[in-house]
């Protein structure tokens, strides 16, 4: 087992002399939406900036956010937390049975970005003690991403009088009649489950117990069609398991770096004014070394979505028909070989033999109904 | 502006060119009638000419009224409040009550720019627009307040933000209570913090202000007394550890306050 220098050393060649791209919660969320993909694995480990190298290769993300969206968001954000977040205490003592004297307000955002961290932790550790204080405004908190520091700044921390602390999301999809866009809702749990994470290292560093921070996160949304926010709780369970996993393969990332071929290096090799000198050719070359595990459902979260499409489509793989066909098809690895053993051109492989039975019944089944 | 001068200018020479062929044709009535012509059209030119600039009509600005200095509004809605106040809430405080328009576009560099008037020459006016402290006594993000306050309102604890919501509420309760028929900036103001203060309303129609005022002063009783401990305890701190400049806008790092603290 390589030790942790060796690591982030071979990650960091890895990289090469591009810069390293700081994870946010966003992007740290979107590795649990696809823990299988080893590009992705290694490409975030090595902090490799994707949507450069995905704009360099001629594939350039469909996403980033609006600048519309981040504005609404903002403002829907600036109505919860106005006049020392009245209208979120109104939502809290509803949804968490707040007391009435909780009501104290820290405005982390008050202290310069450099010393923001310290004083987070300053103010947790005097919390989980017992001190007062009820509502954290921009906290920031640091996760360890493959021996990577990322630094993660959740809306707003609620601590309640019970000793919990509950992490709050402000999000500003509506919820119309009690439905969000689901999702819209399991983006914002992973998020959210990022922070819970986070602060629950955070409080174990400080030598408190983890648990302290509930796995329900408050979630924030605009009701209806008015601006008027509502809160409901969102159980992040779930995701936050299938982020441990994530992050956990991560540290163990020497596996995926040992079976690299000598010399592989996703590096754009900038030039003066940064932009990429390296052949696109080559980049893609080096980045097809690793393999990935596509999903329609990647076009939505990760920036390399269309390159690892394209290459899903060339080869005819059975990934591009969504993860619940390629799992029914375990072991046939394209659509053409599908296809043959659905019609019966092809012998089937050992191992084979019930997934061609399946599929040739399909084919009889098809032939019949068009007939 | 400059296309009215050309208009003129090409009527000028029009004009100048028919008076010639009128006066080569002798025909004199028409040659006076067109000289009238020319030398209003002169006259215009002159006057379009030497006039300053047009400024656009500022609004709010009446005919034979000025309009009150940004400042004065802002200091209008948040002697009206009497605690220091985001400017949202002093830009929708000042629509609901006062008749000129306020536009928080108008206050991003007011805290700035008063500082800077205060530096330059201290004290010369009644009253500056300064900032709210902070417990490491910097400027509290995105704060109003007013120099003439004692310290002890200017600074802010942990739980002030929530008491001066609730005395911005009794402030605005009783202002709306006044009036016979509150503007509907005042009746919106009143419902949306209404809405924050246990039992203020039903949640149905307009609420009434003087239960909002009751409703919030209920439940100022309970943050009252330490909040007014804590803020006593930060002002005695900023006394001694700020000069006259730092006290109304804030210190602007901590290793001010330091230098001041190890100075005294």
């Amino acid at each position: 087992m390589a030790t942790v220098g060796e690591r982030v050393s071979g990650l960091d060649s890895l990289r090469g002399t591009t810069p390293a791209k700081p994870h946010d919660a966003r992007a740290i969320a979107a590795l649990a939406a696809n823990p299988g993909c080893a590009r992705r694995a290694l490409m975030d480990g090595a902090g490799v900036d994707k949507d450069a190298a995905a704009r360099h290769l001629g594939f350039p993300a469909p996403f980033g956010q609006s600048p519309f969206a981040i504005t609404r968001g903002n403002a829907f954000e600036a109505l919860v937390k106005a006049d020392g977040c009245a209208e979120l205490l109104r939502l809290l003592r509803d949804v968490l049975r707040l007391p009435i004297d909780e009501v104290a307000y820290q405005d982390v955002q008050n202290v310069g970005a450099h010393l923001r961290h310290a004083h987070t932790r300053t103010l947790f550790d005097r919390a989980a003690r017992g001190e007062q204080g009820t509502l954290y405004d921009h906290p920031l908190l640091s996760l360890k991403i493959a021996g990577h520091t990322a630094f993660l700044e959740p809306d707003v921390v609620a601590f309640q009088h019970g000793g919990r602390f509950h992490i709050v999301e402000i999000k500003s999809f509506a919820v119309i009649d009690g439905q969000a866009d689901p999702a819209s809702v399991s983006a914002a749990a992973r998020q959210a489950a990022v922070y819970v994470l986070a602060l629950r290292t955070l409080l174990e560093e400080l030598g408190h117990d983890p648990l302290l921070v509930a796995h329900d996160v408050v979630l924030v949304c605009p009701e209806n069609f008015a601006n008027r926010p509502m809160a409901t709780l969102v159980d992040v369970r779930r995701q936050l398991a299938v982020l441990k996993r994530q992050l956990a393969r991560m540290t163990s990332i020497d596996r995926l770096l040992a079976e690299l071929p000598e010399g592989v290096s996703f590096d754009l090799l900038p030039g003066e004014d940064g932009a990429p000198t390296r052949s696109a050719e080559a980049l893609a070359e080096a980045i097809q070394q690793v393999s990935a595990r596509y999903a329609p459902d990647c076009l939505s979260t990760c920036d390399l979505c269309f390159f690892c499409r394209d290459e899903a489509r060339r080869d005819g793989a059975s990934d591009q028909l969504g993860r619940q066909v390629r799992d029914e098809l375990g072991g046939v690895a394209t659509v053409e070989e599908a296809l043959a053993l659905a019609d019966g051109l092809r012998e089937p492989a050992p191992g084979q033999e019930e997934i061609a039975r399946l599929l040739r019944d399909a084919e009889r089944l098809r032939r019949e109904c068009l007939a | 502006m400059s296309d009215d001068l050309d208009a003129l200018e090409r009527r000028i020479d029009l004009l100048r060119a028919q008076v010639r062929t009128a006066a080569r044709a002798r025909e004199a009535a028409l040659a006076r009638e067109l000289r009238g012509q020319l030398r209003k059209a002169e006259r215009a030119w002159d006057t379009l000419v030497s006039a300053p600039p047009q400024v656009a009509a500022r609004p709010g600005e009446q005919e034979g009224r000025v309009a009150v200095p940004v400042r004065e509004r802002v200091h209008r809605a948040l002697t009206l409040l009497g605690v220091p106040a985001a400017g949202r809430l002093v830009v929708s405080v000042h629509d609901a009550f006062f008749a000129e328009p306020l536009r928080s576009s108008q206050l991003t560099t007011l805290r700035r720019d008063e500082e800077r008037t205060f530096r330059r020459s201290p004290y010369a006016r009644p009253h500056y627009v300064c900032a709210a402290l902070t417990d490491r006594l910097t400027p509290a993000r995105g704060l109003l307040a007013v120099s003439t306050w004692p310290q002890e309102r200017r600074v802010v604890g942990p739980l002030s933000p929530r008491v001066d919501f609730l005395v911005a509420t009794v402030q605005v309760a009783a202002c709306a209570g006044r009036l016979d028929d509150p503007s509907p900036a005042a009746r919106r103001l009143l419902a949306r913090m209404a809405r924050n203060v246990p039992d203020a309303g039903s949640g149905f129609g307009e609420p009434d202000p003087e239960r909002v005022a009751v409703a919030a002063r209920a439940e100022l009783a309970v943050h009252l007394e330490a909040d007014t401990r804590q803020r006593a305890e930060l002002a005695q701190r900023a006394a001694a550890q700020l000069d006259e400049v730092a006290c109304l806008f804030g210190a602007a790092t901590l290793s001010d306050v330091a230098r001041k603290g190890a100075c005294a």
